[in-house]
């Protein structure tokens, strides 16, 4: 187990390094350039072609990405072209919000999820299992700029349940920020719970069929320790590796959400720096996703091999 | 201040327009601003007028603007577009910034609801007889936010930062040809003169609020605004997180008052919501938690008029999106008819319908709009859609069968509506229409001479309102021009826009802008099919919001009633 884990330790210095190394690249193929993005689109090429001069963009590539990359191992984040601020607490401050976001909008799709996917599945084909599956699929379908906007509407504009943005006044109490995340998290809910429930379904049915569900059944085992005891574990192993693939999506793809709610989380704030090639941040925002990426992938695979000894041992 | 004897002949001028129709009294007064004829002078020509066609004056700039008795205190809750970049007054060029910042300092000459000139930094100004040298007077008394006096030192540091080639300023490109460094000299300690490099009759709006990044900084200046936020306006700024939110609490050692005397501003704090999306920002003015949107966007905004809680105020502008025909590359060289033969292809009053519920301003392919621009000579003609003189136009041109033609432009505000109305109204004289549609990073990207929106063969571009066709036509007609998407190398036009520009004198500015007009429209470099009106949205108990209906506005007068 713990070979498990160094191994894919180490495996994540190359995975960031290619991924950093991919960020310039692309950077470098995106349109316009930093220069040209900071002074508009009204500027004289002169003032541009100088302010890249300034900045050093228009040094050659490997130039830029060894200044860069070896300030950043030495925890030098560098600044933001763009805003002139340092990286570091503008990155850690966005990735704080989406996480918060992201934990939250977990903490009700994760068992809820799982809850109607185990039900749908012990009842398979009934009445309950076709209402399950067809209105968590139907929520999938829908965008979340669509849910989000009819949300607001209703929640927010017309029946004024809920606020309308996802940040609270300054000075609110913290417990305030959850009663504030309640309408952003229910797009993410919509999105997510489809998915997740009919993983969780499809684990149920699964090893509903298995000979050992069916000796404890002809045991006379109670219903309740044959689910909680033998199917879960059992079913929960696609339904796991699938929320972690999903962590890092949750807090670095959230760029619709974070728009529609003026939520300033990390999606958002690695989009306009790759806009406006605002490299130092878009580094930073991008490799921190990426880790998170990476460690989520990580426990749920620990998860899983917790919950299924052949795993563990064949690691 | 006396007038000299150029300024009374213009003024004579002036009177005897309006006594002959041909002016109304509020065209004249915005010329009489631009003279910058005095209270007085301007008193005497309203009298000698006689009569009274409804038409008021440019508002003082502390008159209250309602006539209602303000209500002193409370926060005002406004919502802007984040920055793109760090807010600085010399660099920022979109409205996130301009609108913020300009809260903090103040200009020289501000606008009014009608992109009148109003006193503000100045008291008066006035040029010499062929407008190459202005003489402008400042207001005593004032003093910047960190305690220095705000004299004609800071206007000349002010400026000669502004036309720095290294200073990243954001006016560089429109004050260029016009104002060089040392061109602004501190006369005495409130007497500011502007040597200009060539004639220019509209340089007061040079240094007004039209021109967002001529506001007056301390002559010591040094940039990092957000931590040095000074400035001579009404409000101190007191928090700041960069793309999501500002407060500003009243300065109480601003300089300025309303008409009955009461210090300015009326509000205790404003505070700044930053929101980028137009979906999620109507919708938080749609629940109440937001008092103001000072820009609003006509596409999605329908919900917003019908709001009972909401009041959108149309202001007149002159913003435009400008179609450019690249007469550098085929098939729009010196092929005149080809390009007039897709101007009697459009349906003008069918675009504007479409794109704005016909609530902008038709436009005919001149800049010389007096729809738009008080005091502008009658368009040559009203172009209206006929494809008989298209196809014939067409035929002229090289070619009966038709053509495809490719129609380059940015996926931003009504940019593909446009796109697509166009290639719908050319369809039926033969001309296909390809469209080109890009992201707008993508638009602007580049060097100057490979950028699309200034080389592609045919644009769309967005212009923001502008106060004076000769400041658009300085901008994209001449062959000087820096931001010229057309490439119009026009040597009688330009020569006549010299002229036009050196002619402070009303009569014959006309005739010059008649010729002018005419040359534009008939060479037709460029598609003018509307002028957008500007929206402003606000709760209906706001009151007193300032500035023409662009990314300026004026809080220093807004107060809320008492629901």
């Amino acid at each position: 187990m713990l070979r498990l884990i160094g191994r894919r330790l180490l495996l994540m210095i190359p995975t960031l390094i290619l991924a950093s190394v991919l960020i310039f690249a692309l950077a470098e193929v995106l349109p316009g350039d930093v220069g040209r993005s900071i002074l508009g689109p009204y500027a004289t090429q002169e003032q541009v072609d100088a302010l890249n001069t300034e900045l050093g963009a228009d040094k050659p590539l490997y130039e830029r990405y060894w200044n860069w990359a070896s300030g950043w191992v030495t925890g030098d984040w560098g600044e933001s072209l763009l805003l002139k601020q340092p990286v570091f607490p503008v990155v850690m401050k966005g990735l704080g919000n989406s996480l918060l976001l992201a934990g939250f909008a977990l903490a009700i799709i994760v068992p809820l999820s799982i809850l109607l996917g185990v039900f749908a599945g012990l009842r398979r084909d009934s009445l309950l299992d076709r209402g399950i599956t067809i209105s968590s699929l139907s929520m999938t379908v829908i965008p979340e700029f669509v849910s989000g906007v009819v949300l607001l509407y209703v929640f927010a504009v017309a029946l004024k349940w809920l606020p309308v943005t996802a940040m609270p006044p300054d000075g609110s109490p913290f417990v305030y920020r959850f009663y504030y995340l309640i309408l952003p998290a229910i797009p993410l809910m919509f999105l997510e719970l489809g998915y997740i429930a009919r993983m969780a379904r499809a684990g149920t049915v699964q090893v509903m069929e298995m000979p050992f569900i069916r000796t404890a059944v002809l045991k006379g085992l109670p219903r309740r320790r044959i689910i909680f005891g033998h199917l879960l574990r059992n079913a929960m192993v696609p339904t796991v590796t699938v929320i972690g693939s999903q962590i890092g999506w949750l807090i670095g793809g959230l760029v619709v959400i974070e728009t529609l709610f003026v939520y300033p989380g990390i999606g958002k704030l690695m989009v306009d720096a790759a806009l406006t090639h605002d490299i130092p941040m878009l580094e930073a925002a991008v490799l921190i996703v990426a880790i998170i990426y990476m460690v989520s992938n990580l426990f749920a695979d620990i998860i899983v091999a917790l919950l299924n000894p052949r795993i563990r041992k064949g690691a | 201040m006396s007038e000299n004897k150029y300024q009374k002949d213009c003024a004579d001028d002036l009177v005897e327009q309006v006594r002959n129709g041909r002016m109304t009294r509020r065209q004249m007064l915005v010329r009489a601003s631009v003279l910058g004829l005095s209270v007085t002078a301007v008193g005497s020509m309203l009298a000698a007028c006689g009569g009274d066609d409804g038409g008021g004056g440019a508002a003082s700039p502390t008159a209250s603007a309602t006539g209602m008795e303000p209500v002193l205190g409370g926060t005002l809750r406004v919502q802007i577009p984040p920055s793109i970049t760090e807010i600085d007054p010399v660099t920022i060029y979109d409205q996130g910034g301009i609108v913020l910042i300009s809260q903090f300092c103040e200009y020289l000459i501000d606008l009014d609801d009608k992109n009148g000139l109003v006193p503000k930094l100045a008291e008066s100004w006035e040029p010499n007889e062929d407008a190459s040298v202005w003489t402008f007077k400042l207001r005593q008394g004032v003093k910047f936010n960190d305690g220095s006096p705000f004299e004609a030192e800071d206007v000349a540091a002010t400026m000669d930062r502004l036309v720095a080639p290294d200073s990243g300023s954001a006016a560089l490109a429109a004050l260029e040809g016009i104002l060089s460094q040392g061109g602004t000299e501190a006369t005495d300690a409130s007497t500011v003169t502007f040597n200009l490099e060539k004639p220019f009759a509209d340089f007061p709006f040079m240094v007004s609020a039209s021109s967002y990044n001529t506001v007056m900084l301390p002559r010591t200046y040094e940039g990092d605004w957000p931590n040095n936020p000074v400035g001579t306006g009404p409000w101190l700024l007191r928090d700041y997180v960069t793309k999501q939110k500002a407060s500003a609490v009243k300065n109480p050692d601003y300089w300025g008052k309303d008409a009955q005397g009461r210090q300015l501003p009326y509000l205790d704090q404003v505070d700044w919501v930053m929101i980028q999306d137009e979906a999620a920002a109507n919708l938080q003015l749609q629940s109440g938690e937001i008092d103001l949107q000072p820009q609003t966007i006509f596409q999605g905004a329908q919900a917003l008029f019908s709001d009972p809680n909401l009041r959108v105020d149309i202001y007149p502008s002159s913003g435009i999106r400008c179609v450019s025909f690249n007469m550098n590359v085929e098939p729009w060289k010196d092929n005149k008819a080809l390009r007039q033969a897709v101007a009697y292809c459009l349906d003008r009053d069918a675009i504007n319908t479409a794109l704005y519920d016909g609530r902008s301003y038709l436009g005919y392919d001149t800049f010389w709009e007096p729809t738009v621009f008080p005091g502008s000579p009658d368009v040559p003609e009203t172009r209206a859609q006929d494809y008989d003189k298209a196809k014939q136009l067409l035929a002229d041109a090289g070619y009966p069968d038709g053509l495809e033609i490719q129609l380059t432009f940015s996926k931003y505000l009504e940019n593909p509506q446009y796109a697509q109305l166009i290639k719908a109204q050319c369809e039926p004289a033969g001309i296909k229409v390809k469209l080109d549609q890009m992201s707008y990073d993508a638009f602007y990207a580049g060097d100057s001479d490979v950028t699309p929106w200034l080389n592609a063969p045919m644009t769309i571009v967005e212009w923001g309102s502008r106060p004076t066709p000769g400041v658009f036509a300085q901008a994209m007609l001449l062959p000087t021009s820096a931001w010229s998407s057309s490439h119009w190398k026009n040597d009688e036009f330009a020569s006549t826009f010299d002229e036009y520009m050196s002619t402070p004198e009303e009569g014959a500015r006309k005739e010059l802008a008649t010729t002018l007009s005419g040359t534009q429209q008939d060479d037709t470099p460029v598609l003018l099919a509307f002028y957008i009106t500007q929206l402003r949205t606000q709760k209906k108990t706001v009151q007193g919001v300032r500035g023409p209906g662009s990314f300026y506005c004026d809080l220093g007068q807004a107060f809320m009633e008492k629901a």
